[in-house]
Order: structure tokens, then sequence, then C-alpha cells
């Protein structure tokens, strides 16, 4: 065989064996980043039972739709709301609040009302950098009225290295924006 | 015969038929020629009103070559090129002859030609070298249809465009237009259509990523490609049945033929994002080793924040580290080559485009600029891309009594790696990795002319098999698919006129390992069909040609259009798959007219592409609610489409060799026919408008010229009501402006230059087919300096 032949030889083999490779078995995809469920635990000032709604879509976005239930509060009173953000997609579920929390100088909770007269909504937790959270907070509710109150969890990571959290809900993006009918009784 | 003569038999089984007889033509060396036309001498009675015409190159500059002359053996007749590297000698009587070409400093070149009519003969000379005289002779094969008018970009043309992206490199051509997201991914659009319509060929390998998505640039290194060529239409036949709407060729140059080491560098600085590009190639062959050759090449590539002509949009940086090394070993017989190529990149996403609802995309609209705005900076944060594609190619072919047998093999893996903003999770796991490995295999016989010479032609069988991981959040699923095509394709001469004909079957198998849950629910598609192409080509006269042809492609529905699932970020849709999609059908008319006089030269390419069960993403009546609000319910989904227009181009030297105008104008209306309505994301009708003055040598610079051109880009109006978050963006002009030459140094090496300012007015636009149009502007001037240097 000869020298030029050899050469051919080695060359092909060489793309032969650096083009075959090894297989892995198909999986199943996981997100880690996903949120399902929103739950808002409302305690009136003074008292001790709490009341929890929850906002769910178990299999993620599309599919099955997100079931939702209505929250009713008393008129004129003062609630402390806590709002937890899980993902019940797993077992067990996973809490993400304290996720967010020990990341809370990039994230704000907003919650707003449909009406202005509906509720004043006012966090009383504070990052780092003094900003609110929004993950606690106090709620005031108006007369005696039905609307909507919407739960934003806004991320808002640092640009360039700089912080832009500045308290308000623009900078940064939704990672959770769902909308509760509420609705105020006596 | 015993084992160890036994192997290379099996490898090159033809090529072992005569050994003895494959050193014969060991002479035959020197640099590459093109025939475009080789076909055999009619035996009908003699017409003395032959023509041949043609451009003269240097191969290595591609600049042509003035005063070169051209002689028939055996005749009295001759000519010289002029300014432009043109000649044409006519009143050639029929029949067979040796062209030679000559001029001082070159090697002659000598080319046989068969002469019925006309004929056009490009030829590319290479500096004459003490060593070799020899002159090799190559035709050029039926890598494109004579009847598919296609476009080229290399030479001075491709140089302007060194340092920018493939995608934007090729918007020169007219026709051609880009689908960005933001700055630094572009992909291709080729007459309204783009991503998996568009087979991009990548040194002779099909091009195979995750090219379905829209901000999936491809993962191909421009400095790799001498020359770039986009055949616009269905050319299935050829390159695979999805090709509907074209293919873009990117082809390296040939190997080296001479042991000397030569190469070249080029250097890249944009004011822009203060982007700075270095790209260097050396190649040569082994002295001791007689016919090998090889090259290396390399690219960096680094940027940061690209300017609007208002502010800088954050995270909007770029690396780029990319190599490439080549060793073949030739002679007229036979040769192989293997090639191994990476691409290697991390690009920014700008964060402002970083949505998490519906409701924060219409903010953005609304406030008209991005919430938030940073300055300059070379750090590329989340969200961001990290791409690497590995290319292993082997080639050989082997030249028998006038055939030519060749085998292409390849092996690509592509990895894409998506982050998004969020950690800490996800700190060290992209939100998205996707790992596509494909292996392609294509065996090509180029029989010899047949039938007195009048007909030749090739027959193909070509090989695919893939398998796709995708990991993170849900998109598409895992898919293991495999594509076997024959394929052959012939052409015949009579007089005046050529006609093409070719036809193609495809198998195609697919396997897609879906899940609902953590239950596996697999799924098996199975797609075959045929396509075919007729073509002709009729020269009535030396000025003027006409070309038809008719095409049809089909193409099956890919993975992301049966199954995908979920929100599209950017978009602020969710889109959803349809597993119950048929293949889609093209058939593609196109018809070209060309007109060449000494001064004046016009191209006129109408087309009229009907493509039934056209897959697109149909809005549908209601939203779907998820946990970040409302999203816009799309649907992939069938319709009948129609994609008609045309492309004018025209070349006039208003001023022989001093200075000229050119024209480029393209025309396109998409139509939904079951609609009865228009289609989302068709480019806008555009015209470019270029003077270019040419001085010749100032001081020491040869070559000089400036360029000054002018694009007008219309609003699309032609869009669905309702389809779209805001309005389309109004029209726009641009103005570009370059100055560039040649130094020569020392020796053989050169310096060429060339200084450009694009946006040169610094307007602020923003253009229908950028996904970043709802968050921010296009980016404003960018002033720029690239420097070639050959040796």
């Amino acid at each position: 065989m000869s020298l030029v032949h050899t050469r051919l030889l080695v060359l092909l083999a060489l793309v032969v064996m650096l083009g075959s490779c090894k297989k892995e078995a198909p999986a199943p995809e996981d997100e880690n980043e996903l949120i399902t469920t929103v739950r808002l635990k409302f305690t009136e000032n003074g008292t001790t039972t709490a009341q929890t709604f929850t906002w769910k879509d178990l299999d993620g976005d599309g599919g099955t739709v997100p079931t939702i239930s209505p929250i009713s509060l008393r008129t004129s009173r003062t609630y402390k709301l806590e709002v937890e953000f899980l993902d019940e997609s797993k077992t067990p579920a996973e809490n993400k609040t304290s996720e967010i929390l020990s990341e809370a100088d990039e994230h704000l909770v907003v919650v707003t009302p449909s009406a202005s007269s509906l509720f004043t909504y006012t966090a009383t937790d504070k990052d780092s950098r003094n900003f609110p959270i929004g993950l606690t907070g106090t709620l005031v509710t108006g007369s005696a009225s039905t609307g909507t109150l919407k739960v934003q969890l806004r991320h808002q990571p640092p640009v360039n290295g700089q912080p832009v959290k500045n308290g308000t809900v623009t900078p940064g993006s939704d990672d959770v924006n769902v909308t509760f009918p509420l609705t105020l009784a006596p | 015969m015993n084992k160890k003569k036994l192997l290379p038999y099996l490898i090159f089984p033809l090529y072992s038929v005569r050994p003895r007889r494959r050193w014969q033509y060991q002479f035959f060396a020197g640099w590459v020629l093109f025939l475009l036309f080789h076909f055999a001498y009619a035996q009908t009675p003699k017409d003395c009103h032959c023509l041949i015409k043609g451009v003269v190159k240097d191969r290595e500059t591609r600049l042509p070559i003035v005063g070169a002359i051209l002689r028939i053996e055996g005749t009295p007749l001759f000519t010289t090129t002029d300014t432009a590297g043109r000649y044409k000698i006519s009143n050639i009587c029929q029949g067979k002859y040796t062209l030679e070409c000559r001029i001082v400093g070159y090697k002659v070149i000598k080319t046989s030609i068969v002469l019925e009519h006309s004929a056009e003969e490009n030829l590319n000379l290479s500096e004459d070298e003490v060593h070799l005289q020899d002159v090799e002779i190559v035709a050029r094969r039926l890598q494109t249809l004579l009847s598919q008018k296609s476009s080229l970009l290399e030479g001075q043309a491709l140089e302007l465009t060194r340092g920018e992206t493939l995608g934007d490199a090729l918007k020169r051509i007219t026709g051609i237009t880009t689908l960005q997201t933001g700055a630094s991914i572009s992909k291709p659009v080729i007459h309204g259509l783009h991503s998996n319509r568009v087979v991009i060929m990548n040194n002779g390998i099909r091009q195979e990523g995750q090219q379905w998505g829209s901000e999936h640039a491809p993962e191909i290194d421009p400095f790799i490609a001498k020359r770039l060529t986009v055949v616009k239409g269905a050319a299935g036949v050829r390159y695979g049945s999805d090709a509907i709407a074209g293919v873009i060729l990117v082809e390296p140059d040939e190997l080296p033929k001479s042991p000397q080491l030569s190469g070249e560098v080029n250097a890249a600085a944009f004011s822009n994002g203060r982007i700075g590009v270095v790209s260097g190639t050396l190649q040569g062959g082994l002295p001791q080793w007689k016919g090998w050759a090889w090259r290396i090449q390399g690219t960096l590539k680094n940027g940061g924040n690209i300017r609007t002509p208002d502010y800088f949009m954050a995270n909007t940086g770029v690396r780029e580290n990319n190599f490439s090394i080549t060793t073949g070993y030739r002679n007229n017989r036979v040769g192989v080559e293997a090639f191994f190529s990476q691409f290697d990149s991390n690009i920014g996403i700008f964060s402002g485009s970083h949505i998490g609802s519906t409701s924060d995309l219409l903010k953005v609209i609304q406030n008209g600029e991005p919430f938030i705005k940073t300055g300059f900076t070379r750090n590329i944060e989340r969200p961001n891309q990290f791409i690497r594609h590995n290319l292993l190619k082997g080639k050989a072919y082997y030249n028998f009594n006038g055939n030519r047998l060749s085998w292409t093999i390849g092996r690509q893996f592509n990895r894409r790696a998506e982050y998004d903003l969020h950690g800490p999770q996800a700190a060290t796991n992209p939100a998205l990795l996707f790992r596509i490995t494909t292996l392609t295999s294509d065996l090509v016989l180029d029989h010899k002319p047949l039938g007195n010479g009048k007909m030749n032609g090739q027959l193909g069988l070509t090989g695919l098999y893939q398998y796709n991981f995708t990991d993170g959040r849900p998109l598409i699923p895992d898919f293991e698919q495999t594509n076997i095509g024959i394929f052959g394709l012939e052409r015949w001469v009579f007089q005046r006129w050529e006609l093409e004909a070719g036809a193609r079957f495809d198998w195609r198998q697919l396997d897609v390992f879906r899940f609902v849950g953590t239950v596996p629910d697999p799924r098996h598609h199975s797609f075959n069909n045929g396509s075919g192409t007729v073509g002709v080509v009729h020269t009535p006269n030396e000025k003027l040609s006409f070309r038809a042809n008719f095409g049809t492609a089909w193409r099956p529905p890919t993975p992301n259009e049966l199954y995908s699932k979920g929100v599209h970020h950017g978009a602020a849709s969710y889109e959803e798959g349809d597993e119950t999609l048929r293949p889609e059908v093209a058939y593609n008319l196109i018809g070209s007219v060309e007109y060449t006089s000494q001064r004046f030269k016009g191209e006129l390419g109408m087309y009229h592409n009907q493509i039934s069960d056209f897959i697109y993403l149909k809005p549908q009546a209601e939203p779907i609610l998820t946990i970040r609000g409302a999203f816009p319910y799309f649907k992939y989904t069938q319709t009948d489409a129609t994609f008609t227009g045309f492309d004018l181009d025209t070349q006039w030297d208003v001023i022989p060799q001093r200075f000229s105008h050119n024209l480029k104008f393209s025309y396109l209306r998409a139509y939904d026919r079951r609609e009865q309505g228009y289609l989302v994301l068709i480019p806008a009708n555009r015209i470019e408008n270029k003077l270019r003055w040419s001085f010749g040598k100032v001081f020491s610079s040869k070559d000089t010229y400036v360029i000054l051109s002018h694009l007008w880009v219309d609003k699309q109006r032609r869009v669905p009501p309702k389809s779209d978050f805001m309005d389309s963006p109004s029209a726009y002009h641009l103005w570009n402006f370059n100055v560039g030459g040649a130094l020569s140094l020392k020796g053989p090496s050169q310096l060429h230059w060339a200084f450009s300012v694009q946006n040169a007015l610094n307007t602020s636009y923003r253009d229908y087919l950028n996904r970043f149009r709802y968050f921010a502007t296009e980016q404003g001037r960018n002033i720029s300096l690239k420097l070639r240097y050959t040796f």
C-alpha cells in the first residue's frame, strides 16, 4: 500500500472516528422556574383567624384553565396581607416565597385595586436598600363594592451591574401578574 | 487480492481500478477555472456567428484584470479585456477551441470551449509563481441551476461586509432581507421566507441547528466564506426538499495548490458597540507531500452595547471565537479533504426586551423607549445565549472517464444555551438548552456529457440522521429524524436554448419523544414526497438572455410546528403546535430577463411562489390566561399562500471607468388565499440607489473608490388587521458612505482598506422585521474601518 494510500486512509478514519458518538435517552423537560400558585392570606387586625384565597394553574401555561378563588373581605377593615408563591406541580410543592425573599433587592410585589376606592395596600417589609418588598403588608378596605385585586411580582434585576429597583412598579418585568375578583361587604 | 490491498479498494472502489494511470495528470497543478458552459461540439451546419464573452479576475483579490490577452488557438481571433476585466470575441464559427488567456505577472490559462452559439467564460487568474506553470482546468459542476439566476457576493462587495453577521452581509443582494432580533442576531430572508424554508449550505454541508427559531441566527463565521451565493426560488431538487425559498451557499476558497505559505489578516473596527473583529487565515502545502495542502483560520469578535441615535441598548454585547482547519490531498483524478470548524458565541439579549406579560409589552410600546437606559459596557449579562456549533466534514472525489463521483460526509453538533434573567436555581443551568447532532452523507455522480455532448447532469443519494435534546423550560420535545433523498438533474443544449429538468424523492421518518407530565407519550411521523424542476434558458443574442424555471418543493412540518407549547417571551404570545399538520408544498415560477451592453447591465427577476398548506401562526379568538396574565394565543395552522414579486438590478456606467450608478428595487406581495388577507412579517418594498466614483491611483492607494448609497424602505402596509401590538413602523431613509482602496506593499503583499459610515445621518427608525421594534429603535450611526492584508 503506497504512502499516499495510507495517508488518505488515516485521514478518512480520523473523520469517521471523530464523527461517531454516543447518545443518551430522552427525558421529560423540567422547568425549575415555574410558579403555579399565588396564595393570599388575610388576617384582620386584632384577630388570629386567617382567610386564604388562591390563584392556581397547576399544569403551567396553557392546558387546563386556572382556578381562581374570589376574594371576599369586610368593608372598612384593616388586614394584614401575606403573599405566597408556590410551585405545586412538583411533589412536594416548592415554596418560592423564601427564594424571592433571598433576592428581595430585585423583587417587588405590587397589589393594585381596579378602583382606588376599593382598598389601599402598604408594604411593611423592606429590602436591604430600604425599598418595599411587598410580600407582607397592610391592606385597608373601603366601602361596600365589587372589583378586582391584581397581584404582580415584578422582577427588577440589575442592568449592567447597576440596581434598578426603585420602589415603583416601572422597572423590570412581570414574573406573576394575576387578577382576583374582589367583593367588599359589611 | 490480499487483505492489505482490499481495504482501499473497498473505500475507493473506482479509484483503485486503474491505479497506474492516476499519476498521469499529476503535472496538472495551478489554479481553478470555472467553466459555465461545457458542452460538446454539435455536428450541425456551421454557423459563424458564435460569441464568447466573460470577465477575467484576479483569483485572490477578485478585482478585474485589465489588458489580459485572450486568444483562440488556431484562429487569428483575439481580444483584450477592458477596464472592467470584460472581454468578448464574436464571429467565431461553431466548433471546439482552446481559449488562451495571458498577461504578464499571471499564469497562462488554457481552456477548451465548445461553441454552439454563445458561451460565457469567467476566468480567474492567479499570480505567477516560478515553480508552477501547469494549469488545471476544472469544470463548474451543476451546483446551481442555470435557469434559476443565482446572485453572488464576492471580492470587494464581500470585503465591505467583513465584520458583519452573515445575515447582514447577504442583505447586499437584491431580494434578500433579514429577520432581526436586535443588531446582533440576523437571519436571512429570501423573498419573504426564512428559517426552515431557507437551506444554508456551509462548505457543502447543510447547516442544521435550531433554525426554526426567529431569534436563532445561522451559526457560521462569515470569514470562512470567499464567496456567498444565493439561489432565490425553490431549489429543492439539489439541496433538500425543504429549500422552498432558496439556498445560500457559503463557500470557502479551494485549498492552495502552491506549497508556498500565504494568507491574509482581516481587521475591522466599528464605532457602534465598539466592536472589534480580527480574522486570520494561513495556508500552504507540505513540501514533502506533493498534492497535500492545509489551511487554518480563526476569528475573534468582541463588542459591547449598541447605541441607537438616542440611547444605549443595555446588554447587547457580543463575543465570538471561531476557528477552522482544513487539510486535503488532490490530484486531477482523486481528492480528499477533511474540515473542522467551531463557531462559539455569547450574545447578550437586550435587557429592555425582556417582558413577563402582555401588559409589560404594552407599557414599553406606549413609553416609546426602554424604561432602563444605561451607558456603554462590554459585559454580557443575562439574558444571553451561548451557542457552539462544531462541524466535522470529510469529502472525497474521484474522476473517471469524464465522470466524477463525490462523497461528502458531515457531523454537526449544535449546542444552544439560552439564559433567562432568572437565578439563583438556574445560576448554572440555562433556562433552555438545545443539543442537536446531525449526520449527513451525500453521494453525487456527475456523469460525463452524453448524446454528442449535449446533455450533462448528475445523480445523487443523500442521507441525514438527526437527534435533538431539549432541557429546561418545555418548548419542543426531544426528537430523532432520518431523511433519505434521491435526485437526478439533467441539462440539454440546443442552439440558443438550454433545458434543465430534475426530480427528487424524499423519505422522512420522525420520532418525537413526547412526555405528558412524566409519562412518555411518543409519536411517530412519516413523510414521503417528490419534487421536481424544469427550466429553460434562451439567449437570442449576445446582449439578451431569458430564463424561466418552474420548481416544486415540499417541507414536512418541523417538531416545533407539531409540538411546541408555551409562551414565546420576546413575542408576548402563547404558541401551540398541531400534530396533525401536513407537509406544505410550494409551486414556484421564476422568470428573468438579463440585458448586457457595453455600459449598461440590467436584470429583472420575477417570481410567483404558491405554497399550499403553508404553515404559520394563526391568532386565536380567545387569549390564554397564565400566571403572568393573559397572552394572545397563536396556533400553528395551514393556509394557502402566495408570494409574488420582482427584483430589479441595474448597473449603468455613466462615465466608463469613473462613475457608475446601481439600482436595486425589490417588490413583494404576500397573500393568504384562504383567509383573503395578508400575511404577517413580510419585508416591506425597498429601493436602493448607489453611486460609485473610481479614482484609480490616489497617492499610493490604487483602485480608490467612493460609494454613496441611499436605501428607502417603505412602510409595510399589507398587514392583517389587529395582528400586532403596534402599527407597522413608518418608511425610512438610510444613507451610507464608503471609501476604500488598496496599497501595494513589499512583494506580493497588499493592504486593502475601507472606511464606511452606515446610517450616516444617525436616523432614528424601526424596521418591521426586527423583533425588537417594540422596545427600541434601530442602531444609530456606525463608523467602521476595515483592513485586509494579504501575503
